[in-house]
């Protein structure tokens, strides 16, 4: 190791925090906004401000505002550290940063406007895709670039964790973006009918790998040791879980038109490759979780270790509930409904958003350097999410349980017993509304962190202490 | 971060420092992730068009700007285009019985979607049908501007706006150029049409010409 010190750009990574923080807000709130507009369709507000035209913004915003943001916050914080070295140039990072701003304050504007190419999670028209194709160069540029000129000989697990998200995504979107435009703000995909659904469920399933899997893994094998100052419990197992995950994890897509009009042989290879996933998926699980229990009586819990611990919990339940969901006789019932909904949150709210948020609390006062305004406020926000996250998902397996059932359903003479629609909507308004609840509990929780967030900042400088949370030991 | 002598190194530790030092293991995550997508998605090019029993049309100057709107609105999502072949969905969505002997979605029928709008979430009906189900062009419309009167109960946004906002023409002639370049087989007189056929229409009236397009063409009688 080197003597010299290296400057680690605390900035950037603060700007990244910030840029989580409110675009996470923004997003969640309009979350919390469409889950009501189902209940009550009077609160649509045509033309901008449609269930239609802001599920996009609820959607993109959390992925690629939010989550984004906390995953680049990870990466210019890991890097200099795991690699013992400065990131490659400054001026990219702040590049990067801003374009980025760009790239979503026009995505917010343009879906709310209509501007969209209806493909899920890469809505954007085609000059904000170009834009992102830019940004995304630039920064891999830095990072690559930081690999290259490292001091450490030896690469971390989670420099390979998000070096597969940076490769992965721009193969995925570069083949999917693929559109011919007819004016500014309007473009066709190249591609179409079943062609078009294939290279779609391709990227759209791979983007839950490589944003919303890949970097958050990465996340958990570099704060959870940081935090606990516990070696993880097997590099063999990251290794394979890592390349178990890489290979299959672009097979699945599939399973997102099982029973649809693609060919059968595609149908299949998406539901195999959807099962073999349990594998790498719980090795990961596994890993975070022996890592604590090797010495779990020694521990103490904090918000952070917490939000570490429900985010690995809800991560080996939502990667085996998909392969489940990816089973055909399974799928029969829960394709297109609520359940589906219901999945996502529960990787979304509680394995991506659990681990942003150990993230912030881990990260807020060390990059201000001093301490968390409030231990107990952390502790509150742990509970109001986990209770809004389980509202949130069992009542969309209530929800999607029971349309899927109700939409099958004969009577004697092998008649349709709900011909009429609207009844089945009706009798799924209650487990919509609690979900709307659950989701403003969730949105709750975040603002009870923002509070917590502003507090500490105002207290910037007052000096970071570390606390040890192994039991007897004094901080070093 | 554990081991760092050479000799307790396990054979897959060794591999993966080894494609570490010069960054090679870049590549190989490249390679791992683009199998998947080389052995899924190229046969979709080699196979060629599909075919199916009756012919496709492409939409008309109407019909495309009112999937346009269909797209802009974000309809797709709480509406499929996609019948899955179950009885308890073509009895639903082929109750009068026009689609012959397997009346559920086909690959045929979507060779001129682009982007197709199947849909991941069913919150309202499937529309790929429409045409059958309901072929009543004013109630379409009173559904549009207000779907709790048509359908007391229904969740779904009011549109009224739609029938206030007038179609750009120049827009869906250049759309239709568009996609005449990506292989859909529009003609100089169709998209010379469009003046014709869009003239005084609001994006309501195109949205509601899209609907009554659906499963026109693929009725079996």
């Amino acid at each position: 190791m080197s003597t010299k010190t290296i400057d680690y750009d605390n900035q950037i990574v603060r700007w990244w925090v910030i840029s989580g923080i409110v675009w996470g807000l923004a997003a969640m709130l309009i979350g919390v906004i469409i889950a009501f507009q189902m209940v009550y369709p009077a609160l649509n507000f045509g033309p901008f401000l449609t269930f239609g035209r802001m599920r996009p913004v609820h959607t993109n915003g959390i992925i690629f505002g939010f989550t984004l943001s906390l995953i680049f916050a990870s990466m210019y914080y890991a890097f200099p550290r795991l690699l013992k070295t400065e990131i490659f140039s400054k001026t990219l990072s702040r590049v990067h940063f801003w374009l980025y701003q760009l790239t979503i304050v026009g995505a917010v504007l343009t879906l709310l406007a209509g501007k969209t190419q209806s493909k899920e999670y890469q809505e954007l028209e085609w000059p904000l895709d170009l834009l992102i194709v830019v940004w995304w160069v630039i920064m891999a540029i830095n990072f690559f670039g930081t690999i290259w000129k490292r001091q450490e000989k030896r690469l971390y697990v989670s420099i390979w964790f998000f070096s597969a998200m940076i490769i992965g995504v721009a193969m995925l979107y570069i083949v999917n973006m693929m559109a011919i435009p007819a004016g500014l703000w309007k473009s066709y995909s190249i591609y179409s009918g079943i062609t078009d659904a294939n290279i779609q469920w391709w990227y759209g399933h791979n983007a839950v790998a490589f944003v919303l899997t890949y970097p958050i893994i990465a996340m958990m094998y570099f704060y959870l040791p940081k935090h606990t100052r516990l070696p993880i419990f097997s590099h063999r197992i990251s290794i394979v879980h890592f390349w178990g995950l890489i290979f299959i994890y672009m097979w699945a897509g599939p399973h997102h038109l099982l029973y649809s009009a693609v060919p059968n042989w595609l149908q299949t290879l998406g539901m195999l490759f959807s099962l073999m996933l349990i594998a790498p998926s719980w090795g990961g699980m596994l890993n975070g979780f022996m890592t604590l229990t090797q010495a779990k009586e020694k521990l103490r819990t904090d918000a952070t270790l917490k939000f570490m611990l429900v985010a690995i919990t809800f991560y080996g339940m939502s990667t085996f509930e998909g392969p489940m969901l990816a089973i055909r006789s399974v799928n029969v019932i829960s394709h297109n409904t609520d359940w589906t909904i219901g999945h996502v949150h529960g990787g979304g709210l509680g394995w991506v958003a659990g681990m942003c948020f150990a993230a912030i609390y881990y990260l807020v006062p060390r990059l201000w350097n001093t301490k968390l305004y409030s231990e107990k406020l952390a502790e509150l926000h742990f509970w109001v999410a986990t209770i809004g996250i389980l509202l949130y998902i069992v009542s969309m397996w209530v929800s999607g349980v029971t349309e899927g059932l109700m939409w099958r359903a004969v009577d004697e003479t092998g008649a349709l017993m709900y011909p009429n629609w609207v009844e089945i909507v009706q009798q799924l308004a209650p487990f919509r509304l609690i979900r709307a609840i659950g989701g403003t509990l969730f949105l709750g929780g975040a603002l009870i962190m923002v509070y917590n967030v502003v507090m500490t900042i105002k207290n910037a400088g007052a000096g970071f202490e570390y606390v040890d949370l192994r039991e007897g030991i004094k901080a070093a | 971060m554990s081991h760092h002598e050479n000799q307790d190194l396990k054979w897959y530790e060794k591999l993966s420092h080894k494609i570490e030092d010069k960054m090679q293991f870049l590549v190989w995550i490249f390679v791992a992730a683009l199998i998947g997508g080389l052995i899924e998605i190229p046969p979709f090019f080699l196979m060629g068009e599909v075919k199916g029993p009756v012919s496709i049309t492409p939409y008309n100057a109407l019909e495309l700007a009112g999937r346009d709107v269909y797209q802009q609105e974000g309809c797709f999502y709480c509406h499929t285009q996609m019948i899955r072949p179950f009885k308890w969905e073509t009895d639903r969505w082929d109750r009068n019985r026009e689609y012959g002997p397997e009346p559920y979605s086909k690959a045929y029928e979507y060779v001129y979607e682009h982007p197709f709008l199947w849909g991941s979430k069913r919150t309202g009906p499937d529309l790929w049908h429409e045409n059958s189900l309901n072929n009543n062009a004013s109630w379409q419309k009173q559904h549009l501007i207000n779907p709790q009167e048509t359908s007391p109960g229904s969740i779904m946004p009011a549109y009224d706006f739609l029938f206030n906002t007038p179609v750009d023409i120049e827009q869906t002639k250049a759309n239709m150029n568009a996609l005449r370049k990506i292989g859909v087989p529009y003609t100089d007189e169709d998209i010379a049409k469009a003046d014709q056929l869009l003239q005084g229409k609001t994006q309501g009236d195109a949205l509601v010409a899209y609907l009554l397009k659906l499963g026109r063409d693929t009725k079996q009688k």
